[in-house]
C-alpha cells in the first residue's frame, strides 16, 4: 500500500470523529508546546545575556581597588587607594590585554539653565570608548588631548542629553557639573544596563584628569577607583585574568602570603550564572513537556486500542481483500504518527504565538527557531511510533475470520 | 479467463479430505469431517446446507480466511497449508474476489475507492487503480455513483459495488457468501443475473453459498452439505430436485408422526 494512500486514510479516520481526535491530541499539543517553549526560553535567555554583554562590551573584567591587608593588620577601607594610572598603563601593555581604561566616578548635580538632574559622572580615558563599545550619536568622544590638558569637556548619555536639552542640539553647549562649567562635545548612542553605572544612557563622561581636579577627591594624585580591562577573546579571558593578577601583585610588591589588594570582577562569570538559570528553566519546562508527552502518548495508545476494536470488521474486510498484516500495522501506525504530527504542528503554532506575545511585551525576546521545530517534529513522531506500535501490532495480529464475524 | 492451464486436470480448487475442528477449553468440536471437492475453471458452484452443516466453515477455508485442521487445499496450483499470513493475504488478493451477505463496503470511503482497494493492496498506483475501478463500476452500471459514500446507496446497489470490487483485480475465483441474504426478491434476481452473466460471458469461476433453492438454481453445479460431510455433489438441476423430494419426505414424516400419536 502506498504511503500517500495511507496518509489520506489516516486523515479520513481522524476526521471521522473530530472531537475525540482533538481531545486525544491535547496532551501531545501541550507537551510539544512545552518542549518548544523550553527551547525558546533557553535561547531567549542566552540572547538576553549576549545583548547585555554587548552593552557592557565583550570579554571585559573590572579590576577594583581594595584595601591593603598586610601582616594581618587591616587599614580602614578607602584609606589607601591601591590602583593607579600607572597600573592601568602597565595593564595596557600586557600582550593578553586589548585595552585598559582607568575610571573615577561620582554622582553629581548637572544643570543647564533651570533643568537639573543627579547623574553619575565617569572620569575616564579615550580607551574606555573603544573597549566598552561606546558609539557616538553626535559629536566626538573624549580625546587624549582632553585628558592631558584636563579640559572641561563632557560627553552626555543619550537620555541625559534629552533631559537637559530636549530636542535642541547639545553640541557646543555649556552644562554645569557641581557648579563648574563643561562644554558638551558629544552624545552617546548606547542604551541599556551597564555593569558600573546603571543605564548607560544616563551618564556623563569627562576626562579622568578633569574629574580628579574638579569632582572626585582622591588619596593620591594618580589613584583610580577601578580599571576596565578587555581580553582578546572569551577563550583567553581566564588567562588574561591570571596575567593581570600577577602583574598587579608584582607592581604592588606583594609577598606570596599577602592577599590581593584589588578585586577582579569577571563578567564572563555573570554570563555563566545566567546560562545556568536558563538551563534550570529549560530543564523544568522540559520535564513538564516530557510528562505531558508521556501522558498524551498513553491517551493516544488508549484511543488507538479503542479504534482498533471499533474497526475490527473493517480490518477483517481489508484482510479478506488482500491487506497483509504489515499493511494493517502500517495503517494504524501511520494514523498514530499522523495524530502526533498534527498535534506537534498545533503545539509549535501555539508556542510560537505565546513566544510572539511575550516578545510583544518588550521585556524578553523569545523566538521559536528551526531547531525547536525540528526537535518538536522528531518528538511527536517518536511518541506516535512508540505509543501507536502496540495497538497497530494488535490490529495486525487479528484473524480475518473472527474480524468478519464481529458486529 | 485464464487460458494458461498447464494441464487439463489442473483444477482451480482441489480439497482433499479436509477436516476442521474448533477447540475451546481443549474440547474438540469437529465441524468438517473430511470434505473432498474439486472445481474446474469456469464452473459455477452452489453450496447449500442447513445451519450447522459446516458451510460457513467450508467457505472460510475456501476463501483462505481460515486454515484446515487436516487435509490439503490447493488453490490455483498453490498449496494453501504451508503459507504464512502475509502470503495468504497475497493469495486472496490475486485469486479470490469476495462478495458478502452484508456487502462489507468500507464506510468513509467513496464507492470508487472501495472498488479500487484490492488493486491498491496489490501495489497498483492510485491513479491507475481508480481508472480500472471506474471501468469495473461501468460494467455493473454504477459509474455515476462513483463519488458517493456506501451509505448513500441502496442494498442492491451496494452489492453491485461489492461485485465490482470482487472483479476489479480479475481474480480467477469469486466467492459469494449468501450474496442475496439481505436483499428483496427482485433485487436478488438482479444480482443473480449479474453472477450468471459474468459466469457465462467471461467464464468467471464462482462459488456461491446459499440456503435458498431459487438462488442455487442459478448455478451449474450443486454441493449439499450435512453434518460436515458432502451429501450431494452433481448438476444443480438434479440436486435441487432431490432436495425438494427430501424436504417433501421430511414434511410428510412430520405430518404423519402426530397423527400416529393420536391413534
Amino acid at each position: 500500500m502506498k504511503f500517500t494512500q495511507l496518509l489520506s486514510e489516516s486523515a479520513g479516520a481522524m476526521l471521522a470523529n473530530p472531537l475525540r481526535t482533538l481531545l486525544t491530541m491535547l496532551g501531545i499539543i501541550i507537551g510539544i508546546a512545552s518542549v518548544v517553549l523550553m527551547l525558546a526560553v533557553g535561547d531567549g535567555i542566552k540572547a538576553f545575556i549576549n545583548k547585555q554583554l554587548s552593552v557592557l562590551g565583550s570579554n571585559l573584567v573590572l579590576v577594583q581597588a581594595d584595601m591593603r591587608k598586610s601582616a594581618g593588620a587591616r587599614l580602614r577601607t578607602g584609606t589607601v587607594q591601591t590602583l593607579t594610572l600607572d597600573d592601568a598603563e602597565a595593564l595596557n601593555r600586557l600582550p593578553s590585554v586589548v585595552g585598559a581604561a582607568p575610571m573615577l566616578t561620582t554622582w553629581s548635580q548637572i544643570s543647564v539653565g533651570n533643568d537639573n538632574s543627579n547623574t553619575q559622572v565617569q572620569g575616564t580615558t579615550p580607551a574606555s570608548f573603544k573597549i566598552r563599545n561606546l558609539r557616538m550619536a553626535k559629536g566626538s568622544p573624549i580625546t587624549e588631548v582632553d585628558v592631558a590638558s584636563a579640559a572641561r569637556v563632557a560627553v552626555l548619555g543619550k537620555k541625559t542629553a534629552e533631559q537637559l536639552f530636549y530636542k535642541a542640539d547639545p553640541i557646543g553647549q555649556t552644562i554645569r557639573i557641581d557648579n563648574q562649567s563643561f562644554q558638551v562635545t558629544g552624545v552617546l548612542d548606547n542604551e541599556g544596563q551597564s555593569f558600573d553605572a546603571g543605564d548607560i544612557g544616563e551618564i556623563v563622561i569627562v576626562p579622568i584628569s578633569t574629574a580628579r581636579v574638579t569632582l572626585v577627591r582622591t588619596a593620591s594624585p594618580r589613584s583610580v577607583q577601578y580599571i576596565v580591562v578587555q581580553a582578546r577573546s572569551a577563550e583567553t579571558l581566564n588567562d588574561m585574568v591570571v596575567d593581570v593578577k600577577e602583574l598587579l601583585r608584582d607592581r604592588h610588591r606583594m609577598r606570596a602570603e599577602d592577599e590581593d589588594d584589588f578585586r577582579v570582577v569577571n563578567f564572563g562569570e555573570f554570563a555563566k550564572s545566567g546560562e545556568a538559570i536558563a538551563t534550570g528553566l529549560s530543564v523544568a519546562l522540559g520535564f513538564v513537556g516530557a510528562i505531558s508527552l508521556v501522558v498524551g502518548g498513553i491517551g493516544i495508545m488508549n484511543i488507538m486500542l479503542v479504534s482498533v476494536t471499533e474497526r475490527t470488521r473493517e480490518i477483517g474486510i481489508r484482510m479478506a481483500i488482500g491487506a497483509r498484516p504489515a499493511d494493517v500495522l502500517w495503517q494504524f501506525l501511520i494514523e498514530a504518527v499522523t495524530i502526533c504530527l498534527v498535534s506537534g504542528v498545533i503545539g509549535v503554532a501555539l508556542s510560537a504565538g505565546l513566544a510572539a506575545a511575550v516578545t510583544a511585551t518588550g521585556k524578553f525576546d523569545m523566538t521559536v527557531g528551526f531547531k525547536a521545530v525540528a526537535i518538536a517534529t522528531l518528538f511527536s513522531c517518536a511518541v506516535g511510533v512508540f505509543f501507536g506500535f502496540y495497538p497497530a501490532r494488535r490490529a495486525s495480529k487479528l484473524q480475518p475470520v473472527e474480524c468478519l464475524r464481529y458486529e | 479467463m485464464m487460458p494458461t492451464d498447464r494441464s487439463g486436470s489442473d483444477a482451480l480448487v482441489r480439497l482433499t479430505d479436509v477436516r476442521k475442528s474448533y477447540f475451546s477449553h481443549r474440547v474438540e468440536t469437529p465441524v468438517l469431517h473430511g470434505i473432498d471437492l474439486t472445481m474446474q475453471r469456469g464452473d459455477f458452484l452452489a453450496i447449500m446446507g442447513q445451519s450447522g452443516s459446516g458451510k460457513s466453515t467450508l467457505m472460510n477455508i475456501l476463501g483462505c480466511l481460515d486454515t484446515p485442521t487436516s487435509g490439503s487445499y490447493v488453490l490455483a496450483g498453490q498449496a494453501v497449508g504451508q503459507l504464512s499470513r502475509a502470503e495468504l493475504a497475497g493469495l486472496r488478493n490475486r485469486t479470490i474476489g469476495f462478495v458478502f451477505q452484508s456487502f462489507n463496503l468500507l464506510k468513509r470511503m467513496s464507492i470508487l475507492d472501495n472498488v479500487a482497494l484490492p488493486l491498491v493492496y496489490a501495489g497498483v498506483a492510485r491513479k491507475r487503480a481508480r481508472e480500472r475501478a471506474l471501468l469495473q463500476l461501468e460494467k455493473v452500471g454504477l459509474a455515476d455513483l462513483a463519488k458517493r459514500q456506501p451509505n448513500q446507496l441502496s442494498g442492491g446497489q451496494q452489492q453491485r459495488v461489492a461485485i465490482a470490487r470482487a472483479l476489479v483485480a480479475e481474480p480467477p475465483l469469486i466467492l459469494a457468501d449468501e450474496p442475496t441474504g439481505n436483499l428483496d426478491t427482485r433485487t436478488s434476481a438482479d444480482i443473480m443475473a449479474v453472477f450468471a452473466q459474468i459466469n457465462q460471458a467471461r467464464g468467471q469461476s464462482i462459488i456461491l453459498v446459499t440456503h435458498e433453492p431459487d438462488i442455487a438454481a442459478c448455478a451449474k453445479r450443486l454441493v449439499r452439505l450435512k453434518d460436515g460431510l458432502v451429501l450431494y455433489d452433481g448438476p444443480a438441476r438434479e440436486g435441487l430436485h432431490q432436495l425438494q423430494q427430501d424436504d417433501a419426505t421430511e414434511q410428510a414424516r412430520r405430518a404423519t408422526r402426530p397423527a400416529e400419536a393420536t391413534v
